[in-house]
């Protein structure tokens, strides 16, 4: 899951950085109007926090420049003006949610899950796969209720496959969902983690479709 | 009428002018009129002296004979206040001829009261005489004869001055009576004139409170053109205060923001620190966001006191709000119902009225199971009280119980400690309904949950 912070202060941009990162999301920061209406136009995000009071271009507008560019990821603002025509006019924008400063981590990350899950068309924090289930309020997955160990890179992997289960998804999009922009993009990476998620959990489980990517399904030992 | 207003001053100064010039031109035009009057009297009496003193030279040799022409029949009636005499003079006898209206008495003589003659050789003087009647004398002397029979004659005509006291009484009463009701008049169209002058300073009145009421941000009436340099100052006033308002809420928002961000990010250092210090810190650094929560809007709605009241439309701000909690809560699939008449308004800032009905809708969205109602209704106004109108959010959540909707420090907890998120809804919506001396209740939803009633002025 990739997500996109744009914030000016330069603070809170390495600590929601850093809190994302810890979550186990792939995060790229930018912290002005300009560079980050750019990498939300070019980038497929899966969740953006954007703040309001932004240098160059302020956030509503990147947002609404997004919006009608055709640009529909779920966007969170962050921000301190916190009144009721601020939020109203936010969301008028085109934002999914609104989190007034000072906020709670805990609550932004929870904020930021729901945004993904809905997104990918899941209603519960728990997203079950035949016997996997991920947790995603605590980043932890259990095949038939014992926890599996999984490496941060793992976890990035699993968890976008098991949001978007019983789809085909490419290595492109894998590519761009779970590393960061800077990230040295090696597709080869990928078949790596593939190969080493095959022995951690049932191997049919995640089907390669040659020429087009991969597909998790609750597999079809039956 | 007051004594300090203006119409008291206009009229006060217009009535002393009045009566004050009146009866000084009543004065002046009587005194003209009776020397006038007097003038022409004297005129009369000089001519009939002349005329008798002729006729009796003519009628006459070295004594005046009975003047037989004199062309006025007054003399001939006895005591009728004209009377003529022809004496001689110096004790020496003569002929003694009289009017008949003198009858047995004589004409009291300026010559014997030492009344010198004037250029004409006429004595003229207003002495007491026939019957204690108050005459106006004329009198000339006349020798006849020549040489030893030579003989000083008096001639003397009077007239009673009754005539023209009678004739200058009826003048002054007519005259009063005319300048009185002069007067009655020119007061009458002064009030007039002061009352249809003073109209515009009365729309004026009008417009300010409108402008009060909230109905009107300026002063539009057409006014006249002593009075536009006062309007457009005023619109200018109107127009500043505005400004600093505006000025003031931009300046506390940036002190929000500027405050909250570093505030956010002492927070989440703190957090990750497991010391102790980092604790107060986090600790210490939570109620110090609430603090400046708390009285940026203190300082928002103190700044909002005092302004020119503003009107809003209750329902597009229901609907706005609505709007965008359902999309930040689509994922719970409430349904929001709204039942609220077009044209209901409040008197009172659209920002007000977001940050409260946010508030209460927020608050019902988070505990709601599937609904959410939004009601507005106008109450029906008490003798002389504002009109007000009541705001009903209600949902189908848990609510309150009986203790909990009667103990204040539970109720706000409630409404204070939303569920996710912390924030201090509950008393920012109390403390702006009372800033609009309106009222905030609690009771029990019908469809299951928590009621709040928010009652607010109702805009005319």
């Amino acid at each position: 899951m990739r997500v996109l912070v744009l914030e000016d202060d330069r603070d809170l941009n390495r600590q929601l950085v850093a809190a994302l990162t810890d979550a186990g999301y792939a995060v790229d920061a930018a912290f002005d109007g300009e560079e980050g209406f750019f990498l939300g136009e070019t980038e497929p995000y899966d969740v953006v926090i954007l703040d309001t009071g932004l240098p160059k271009i302020d956030g509503i507008s990147v947002l609404e420049q997004w919006r009608r560019a055709g640009r529909n990821m779920p966007v969170i603002i962050l921000t301190a003006r916190d009144r009721w025509s601020d939020k109203v006019a936010g969301i008028d924008a085109g934002a999914d949610d609104y989190v007034a400063k000072p906020f709670h981590m805990e609550e932004l990350l929870a904020r930021i899950r729901a945004q993904v899950r809905r997104a990918s068309g899941h209603a519960r924090s728990d997203i079950e796969c035949g016997p996997l289930r991920l947790d995603t309020k605590t980043a932890r997955v259990t095949l038939d209720g014992q926890p599996v160990k999984l490496t941060s890179h793992e976890y990035r992997l699993l968890a976008y496959l098991m949001h978007h289960n019983d789809r085909i998804v490419s290595r492109t999009e894998l590519v761009e969902h779970l590393y960061e922009q800077d990230f040295d993009r090696d597709s080869n990476t990928i078949e790596v983690f593939i190969g080493r998620l095959r022995k951690k959990i049932p191997p049919d489980m995640i089907k390669t479709i040659r020429g087009l990517g991969y597909r998790l399904s609750e597999g079809d030992a039956n | 009428m007051r004594t300090n207003s203006l119409a008291f001053r206009l009229f006060a100064t217009a009535a002393a002018w009045v009566l004050l010039v009146l009866p000084v031109a009543g004065m002046i035009i009587y005194s003209l009129y009776r020397e006038e009057v007097e003038n022409s009297y004297d005129r009369r009496i000089g001519v009939l002296l002349t005329v008798i003193l002729s006729d009796s030279i003519d009628h006459g040799d070295s004594e005046p004979g009975a003047p037989k022409d004199v062309g006025e029949p007054l003399f001939e009636i006895t005591h009728s206040g004209w009377y003529w005499q022809i004496k001689p003079l110096d004790g020496r006898p003569g002929r003694l001829l009289v009017s008949r209206s003198l009858a047995d008495e004589r004409i009291p003589l300026p010559s014997e009261a030492k009344v010198e003659p004037n250029d004409r050789e006429v004595r003229w003087a207003t002495l007491t005489g026939p019957l204690e009647q108050t005459v106006r004398v004329a009198e000339t002397i006349y020798v006849f004869g020549e040489g030893q029979s030579a003989q000083r004659y008096s001639v003397a005509v009077a007239a009673a001055l009754e005539e023209v006291e009678n004739s200058l009484l009826s003048f002054r009463t007519r005259l009063g009576l005319a300048l009185a009701l002069a007067g009655i008049g020119l007061l009458a169209v002064n009030l007039f004139q002061i009352r249809f002058g003073l109209l515009p300073l009365h729309q004026v009145e009008k417009g300010l409170s409108a402008i009060r009421s909230g109905e009107a941000a300026r002063l539009d009436a057409a006014l006249p053109q002593e009075i536009v340099p006062l309007q457009q100052e005023l619109n200018a006033l109107l127009k500043s205060n505005q400004d600093i308002v505006e000025r003031a809420r931009t300046h506390v928002g940036n002190l929000a923001h500027a405050l909250k961000t570093p505030l956010a990010v002492i927070v989440n250092e703190a957090r990750d620190e497991p010391s102790g210090f980092a604790r107060k810190v986090s600790e210490q650094a939570e109620i110090m966001g609430k603090q400046i929560s708390l009285y940026l809007d203190r300082a928002r709605m103190a700044a909002r006191i005092g302004v020119i009241g503003r009107v809003t439309e209750v329902r597009p701000v229901g609907e706005s709000l609505i709007r965008a909690l359902e999309r930040i809560y689509r994922d719970r699939q409430l349904s929001y119902i709204m039942d609220c008449p077009a044209g209901t308004r409040f008197q009172g800032e659209r920002q007000d009225l977001e940050e409260m009905l946010g508030n209460l809708l927020d608050n019902a969205s988070k505990w709601a199971r599937s609904k959410v109602m939004l009601s507005v209704a106008t109450l029906p106004a008490d003798n002389g009280a504002h009109a007000r109108f009541e705001i009903r959010v209600e949902d189908d959540g848990p609510g309150l119980t009986d203790q909990q909707l009667t103990d204040p420090i539970l109720r706000g907890r409630r409404l204070d400690e939303t569920k996710p998120g912390s924030g201090l809804g509950h008393s920012i919506v109390a403390d702006l309904a009372h800033s609009y001396s309106g009222g905030l209740e609690l009771c029990r939803a019908e469809i299951g949950g928590l009621s709040v009633r928010l009652t607010l002025p109702l805009a005319s």
